[in-house]
């Protein structure tokens, strides 16, 4: 009887936390001030257009993506990844093949576009450093890993994920277009040179907190953050040199329960207007190149489309190949 | 047999109320258990044997790799420093508490059980504020003259331990102070008059009665450092990472469960066995019964 009872309660709990049905879909993200960002850009007016709740939740965990998958109870729909996860995420078979009837690829930047993927907006580590701080600011990756010059510490993103391996590579003087298959020996030795030195941020209002402190007055950075540091007053300079783009791109994991409205809500989140109104609010670039137009220039020429010039794309599918690879040497050699 | 009559007279013998005796009435907090915390914890352990492939193959990684070795190392260094400084400063505390005008003793409790009960991460970040090159800490040391260049307290070692130390002092204080109220003061004072100067009094009577509520508020430390997870990584720089972010890394990051798994299994291995040793030491919670 009690057992019963017991397993009636555990029964009602499950029942409780089952997915959403339909007329109602889940979104994922990083939380903070991105997420909000989208859901003022995309899931209102989604919402408006198809009467479909957009139920926010993250933030973003891939151990967590990769039980609802595997246990078939997905509760995210859409989920904002970032771009190597998402290559590697589609070669596993771990997402939904996006439709591409419903969602209109031909306005994408196709730099940012898998069967498995879309960019979701995509962002530059820049060389960032608050100008009140310090004498003279890094304007190089070369500049940013030499102590003698620029003493002091600096700080890089803590994670395993382009941007840093490809930063110490170029600071030693690897051509941009010669930087893969990445050589892991030499970018770990030029990073050996600086470790003492390294503050690591492990999320972007971190990165935003260092540099403002000057606990770490220069680093390489998200882009956008710079432009939140410098809407504080904060006398910031952001150096554009060899910038590295990554993207974040928007996946649908496989078992979604509610594919259709997904790729829906993925059409319209990549579409032009919505694309202008995030990168506005967050200094992130547009993946559609249709939304530049609809910027005022002034904001649009501080986004990182506009700072092509020694831009550096890193290599999403090398990255996939090798996440796991490269995972495991990095946090061994932060560790050390 | 109580009884209970309505208002038309008739009588109608209560139902018994029987008391349920052995096992039965504790199936359903064992079924709970065993759903929503043994299940997890052996599946994870279970993948951690079977991914990416079966056999102990991550086990031998992770004893096989100096970097993990210094990590499990790193674990016990800061959580056995946190122990210590606990204790150092935490006895004190829980003996003037024990002793102090009642009044007096409820606010510094308030005080206690307010930090408690503040955001875990609000707490760590305050920290992180005040430790920094241009914080609080560094600007009056500057100010007063005593230094000309800011020390480095924080993203180290010092900024974990000073973090993680604060954090755990409660759980120190609480259970000594239990300890410490319970023993007899006319103990101290016949100790007193056998001739024992202060410091006997305190290596050969109250240290020994408070040993209880020290081992136990020691382990309970200890343990909860070895699993720490957001102080250790908010506070502290990467080359004293501590397991909870390995473990973290290995399942978030990396999504590779079965080293996850392993990692954990290790932890849990030995706070155990932690645990264990407890048990055997100090298991006789009372006080004088040798």
């Amino acid at each position: 009887m009690k057992t019963t009872f017991a397993f009636a309660a555990v029964a009602a709990f499950v029942a409780v936390s089952a997915p959403a049905k339909a007329d109602n879909m889940v979104f994922s993200s990083w939380g903070g001030t991105t997420q909000d960002a989208q859901k003022a850009a995309w899931a209102s007016p989604f919402t408006e257009k198809t009467g479909i709740t957009v139920v926010q939740d993250g933030p973003t965990d891939y151990g967590k993506l990769k039980a609802m998958v595997e246990a078939g109870e997905v509760t995210w729909d859409v989920v904002d990844v970032e771009g190597d996860y998402a290559a590697q995420a589609g070669k596993n078979g771990q997402l939904e093949k996006l439709d591409f009837s419903v969602i209109d690829k031909s306005k994408l930047d196709p730099r940012f576009v898998t069967d498995y993927s879309v960019g979701s907006f995509y962002y530059s580590f820049v060389i960032g450093c608050n100008a009140d701080a310090v004498k003279a600011c890094p304007k190089t990756w070369a500049d940013l890993f030499d102590t003698a010059k620029f003493p002091g510490k600096r700080t890089f993103y803590k994670w395993s994920a382009p941007g840093v391996i490809e930063a110490a590579l170029l600071a030693d003087g690897v051509a941009a277009d010669k930087l893969y298959p990445l050589d892991l020996d030499r970018a770990f030795k030029k990073l050996d040179t600086i470790k003492s030195d390294i503050i690591w941020w492990s999320g972007g209002a971190q990165s935003q907190q260092l540099l403002a402190s000057a606990e770490a007055p220069f680093g390489s950075v998200w882009n956008g953050r710079m432009t939140a540091l410098a809407a504080t007053g904060i006398k910031v300079e952001t150096s554009w040199e060899q910038n590295i783009t990554a993207a974040d791109a928007l996946v649908v994991p496989k078992g979604s329960p509610n594919v259709e409205s997904a790729m829906k809500f993925i059409a319209l989140a990549t579409s032009a207007e919505p694309q202008a109104a995030l990168a506005k609010a967050t200094g992130y670039a547009p993946i559609n190149v249709d939304s530049a137009k609809l910027m005022d220039p002034e904001t649009a020429k501080t986004l990182p489309d506009q700072q092509t010039a020694s831009q550096v794309n890193a290599d999403m599918s090398y990255w996939a190949d090798n996440r796991d690879a490269i995972g495991e040497k990095w946090y061994a050699w932060q560790a050390k | 047999m109580s009884t209970f009559s309505d208002a038309s007279g008739v009588v109608t013998p209560l139902p018994k109320i029987r008391r349920p005796t052995g096992f039965s009435g504790v199936v359903p907090a064992f079924a709970f258990v065993g759903i929503f915390f043994v299940a997890p914890v052996a599946i994870l352990l279970l993948r951690s044997v079977l991914e990416p492939v079966p056999g102990l193959g991550n086990y031998a990684q992770l004893i096989g790799s100096s970097t993990y070795l210094k990590i499990f190392a790193n674990t016990f260094i800061v959580s056995g420093l946190v122990t210590v400084i606990s204790l150092v400063i935490g006895f004190p505390v829980a003996w003037a508490l024990a002793i102090m005008p009642g009044r007096l003793t409820s606010v510094i409790f308030a005080i206690l059980l307010l930090s408690m009960w503040t955001n875990l991460l609000a707490r760590t970040y305050a920290w992180m504020v005040l430790l920094q090159r241009t914080g609080l800490i560094n600007k009056m040391l500057m100010g007063m003259g005593l230094i000309d260049q800011p020390l480095a307290l924080v993203n180290n070692l010092t900024g974990v331990t000073i973090g993680m130390t604060y954090i755990m002092l409660p759980f120190i204080i609480l259970p000594l102070y239990g300890v410490i109220k319970k023993i007899d003061p006319s103990t101290l004072q016949a100790a007193a008059l056998c001739g024992a100067n202060r410091w006997q009094c305190l290596t050969r009577v109250l240290l020994p009665l408070a040993m209880p509520g020290m081992a136990a508020g020691a382990l309970m430390v200890f343990v909860m450092s070895l699993g720490y997870f957001v102080t250790p990584s908010l506070l502290g720089g990467t080359a004293n990472m501590m397991l909870a972010e390995l473990i973290a890394q290995f399942v978030q990051s990396l999504v590779n469960w079965g080293m996850g798994g392993a990692a954990a299994l290790v932890l849990l291995v030995v706070t155990l066995s932690l645990y264990a040793v407890q048990l055997r030491f100090f298991g006789n919670q009372n006080p004088g019964g040798r």
